[in-house]
């Protein structure tokens, strides 16, 4: 059967759109043979907004998958490695208040639950280190691979920091020269829908129409096809997530062989919280706070003080800082007849979990597997779409607070409302009953392939201190302690072996990344 | 650590090199580094892999002498028993070294014969010396500069073939598995080889294009010396006893 739906029509370039044509024309067409047409219309004059500067661990398989070259990749967008985050100070914001958030799992985690047998150790053990080797390597800023590891492989699980403003032309690139994705460099002027609303095409200024059978919204907070012509509303979730408002800054290296982190370091503040990204030639970091808490002044204070740790007063007081505004929800339906939203046009929240360009590939993803052959075919796929990313959005908003409910912090009008109850999702609180007395494990999540996994709970809720009444029995003591042994013995050993972030980049550019 | 100097022949009128082959001196070692033009004679006596540069990840070529680090199964108490010894392993204790150099106002970086002073090859009794009575080079230190030149060619040989497997991805990493005749099992990772399969696939155009700049030929010598694993494992089990 000849598939109806052959014409894909992308618009916007920018990270998601460029991430969504590579996985699609990954996935739906060979070298060979070009079975699905795929076209992005890019605006030249509007800017990208550069969300995100983080990845999850997907990013590796989205990258392979296209065939890009790991080593290219992060030498041409000024990308490190990221093997998680670190939250600093938002238990009780004293001293020595930071825990992490790896992205490898707890060891033998499919095979043993290890948090009620490290709950007797708590006072003098934390959960990360006492279950996974990753705190032990970000700690020491230290790589999760040596140069001799083919590309994408690892001995610590990780994704990447990257430089937004490099990554979507390095994909276009890919995506252009290599699968075969059609590049429209022109502004979209209006929408031309069948009788139905679903969209015939698009009108663009010096390309004319470009018809397409399916119609791909990446222009961002435009919302060009979801809410200018569909007009879908925006499901605002501020009421649990309430910071509107960001200051970023571009920071410098003090020298040439500073550190680079090995995670994202999120450090609460009074009003929000400040997010530290090392690059290969920059950090990047900003403040992410609630208007109706503070006002600039404050944050820009707040920012400039946490900098001059590191950089001292002078280069703090003479970087300069962009706003952005983020209105966190995201839209009651991302597919409607033809079109589905990807990117910001779907959705926004705070990037406390980096999770903006991980729903980029699960949504590209998703559309390139269940790639829908005919309208009838399509109008299935996008009522099972809509339910799942609506769950997606739904669990990423209940994740991201439970970082901030389990805070013992009451220093300031923001972490009492932060905490309160009534700003907390009503499931969030059924779990927060539930692991009262069961640790976060796999068979209490409602839902299959669930956006964090129970492995994330266990992190942000062990990290936090969270208490967990254990009455089972249990029998597995002594293979949980040896577990505990051979863990630090791993660690240790990777410390030993794992160069610096910096000198494996380093390297990288120099020698690349072998295939094997 | 090595101590390398520059070779010259007031420092080192008296320096001789002892050139007999034994653990002692440091033939110790279970693999060398090779490159194609040495191929034919290596494949004779031993097996051809690849190994990964721990520093830079990059692919070289390696002939191998035994099973273990510090394992060189060809050294007996007669000195290396066959009939060819490699140029990486003859060419000790010398290394090439560089030094900047000023020609016409134009500053150019020369290659220099380098010595490591803390070798146990380097002493002033015994071996080959270096300078003739009046500060003359010997024939031993002519020939000696002569396999550096080959060796330096050798490492340029290397890029550009290692440079062509990896392209048509004909490189795969191989676990070499071996068993001693008291049924002991020694796996030995880290080695790399000819993807057979991936070469036999390759379109005409690329074949032609290995058959003119000869890895086809390098490429054949590296299949056909792995059978030389056989004769390293009957020199472990002779070693053993078994």
């Amino acid at each position: 059967m000849v598939s109806e739906i052959n014409k894909v029509v992308i618009v916007g370039g920018g990270t998601a759109g460029w991430i969504t044509a590579g996985i699609l024309a990954a996935k739906l067409n060979t070298p060979q043979q070009k079975l699905i047409d795929i076209s992005v219309i890019e605006s030249p004059d509007i800017p990208a907004i550069g969300v995100g500067e983080g990845t999850w661990p997907t990013m590796r398989d989205t990258l392979k998958s296209m065939g890009i070259n790991e080593g290219e990749f992060l030498s041409q967008c000024d990308a490190s490695f990221k093997q998680g985050s670190k939250f600093i100070g938002w238990l009780n914001g004293e001293a020595n208040d930071a825990y992490y958030h790896p992205f490898s799992l707890p060891t033998k985690f499919h095979e043993i639950n290890l948090a009620p047998y490290w709950y007797e150790h708590k006072s003098t053990h934390n959960f990360a280190s006492t279950v996974c080797h990753q705190p032990a390597i970000c700690e020491q800023n230290l790589a999760p691979k040596q140069i001799t590891a083919p590309q994408y492989a690892f001995a610590a699980n990780y994704g990447y920091h990257l430089d937004a403003g490099k990554f979507a032309p390095f994909i276009r690139n890919h995506c252009t020269e290599r699968l075969g994705v059609d590049h429209i460099s022109d502004e979209v002027t209006a929408i031309k829908s069948h009788p139905n609303r679903a969209i015939e095409s698009v009108v663009t200024k010096r390309h004319g129409t470009v018809k397409g059978d399916l119609f791909i919204d990446c222009s961002g907070l435009h919302g060009l096809l979801i809410d200018k012509h569909f007009e879908v509303p925006f499901n605002s979730v501020k009421q649990y997530l309430f910071n509107d408002s960001a200051l970023a800054m571009q920071v410098p290296y003090s020298d040439e062989d500073s550190p680079i982190l090995s995670t994202t370091n999120a450090t609460a503040q009074d009003c929000g919280w400040i997010w530290d990204i090392g690059l290969q030639s920059r950090r990047g970091v900003g403040h992410v706070f609630s208007s109706a808490h503070a006002d600039v002044s404050q944050v820009e204070r707040n920012l400039r003080q946490y900098l001059a740790q590191s950089v001292g007063t002078k280069v703090s007081e003479s970087l300069e800082f962009r706003q952005l505004s983020i209105n966190p929800g995201y839209r009651q339906q991302l597919w409607v007849e033809n079109c589905v939203a990807v990117g910001l046009s779907a959705g926004f929240v705070e990037p406390l979990e980096a999770s903006a360009i991980a729903l980029i590939e699960l949504s590209a993803k998703y559309i390139a597997s269940q790639f829908p052959q005919n309208p009838s075919h399509m109008a299935i796929i996008a009522r099972r779409f809509n339910k799942k990313f609506e769950q997606r959005w739904h669990q990423v908003v209940e994740f991201l607070k439970l970082h901030y409910v389990l805070s013992n912090r009451r220093d300031s009008d923001y972490w009492q409302d932060a905490c309160s109850a009534e700003t907390q999702p009503e499931s969030l609180k059924e779990k927060l009953q539930l692991w009262q007395h069961q640790a976060p494990y796999h068979f209490d999540s409602e839902h299959t392939e669930e956006l964090f996994p129970a492995a994330s709970n266990q992190f942000i809720y062990y990290g936090m201190m969270a208490e967990t009444n254990f009455a089972m029995p249990t029998k597995q003591t002594q293979y949980a302690h040896q577990l505990f042994d051979d863990n630090q013995q791993l660690s240790q050993k990777l410390v030993a072996a794992m160069p610096s972030n910096r000198e494996l980049l380093n390297k990288i550019r120099q020698h690349g990344l072998a295939k094997i | 650590m090595a101590n390398p100097v520059l070779v010259n022949n007031i420092d080192h009128k008296n320096v001789k090199i002892d050139t007999r082959r034994s653990a002692e001196l440091g033939d110790n070692v279970w693999f060398t580094l090779t490159f194609p033009d040495e191929f034919r004679a290596v494949q004779t006596h031993y097996p051809i892999f690849f190994q990964k540069d721990p520093n830079t990840g990059e692919f070289f070529p390696v002939a191998l002498f035994g099973f273990a680090q510090n394992e060189n199964l060809f050294l007996d108490e007669n000195g290396w028993d066959a009939g060819y010894v490699p140029l990486f392993v003859q060419r000790q204790p010398f290394t090439i070294g560089t030094q900047m150099q000023t020609i016409d106002g134009q500053s150019q970086e020369n290659r220099v014969l380098t010595m490591d002073m803390d070798h146990p090859r380097v002493n002033e009794e015994h071996g080959e010396p270096l300078f003739l009575e009046f500060g003359g080079n010997s024939d031993y230190l002519e020939r000696i500069a002569g396999m550096m030149e080959t060796l330096h060619l050798g490492n340029e040989q290397n890029k550009d073939f290692i440079a062509c497997l990896n392209e048509l991805e004909l490189l795969e990493a191989v676990n070499v598995d071996v068993q001693l005749n008291d049924g002991s099992k020694h796996q030995m990772v880290g080695f790399y080889t000819i993807n057979e399969e991936k070469l036999d696939q390759l379109p005409d155009d690329k074949l032609a294009g290995l058959v003119k700049s000869k890895y086809l030929f390098f490429i054949h010598m590296v299949l056909a010396s792995q059978t030389n694993i056989s004769h390293l494992l009957k020199r472990k089990n002779r070693q053993l006893g078994l």
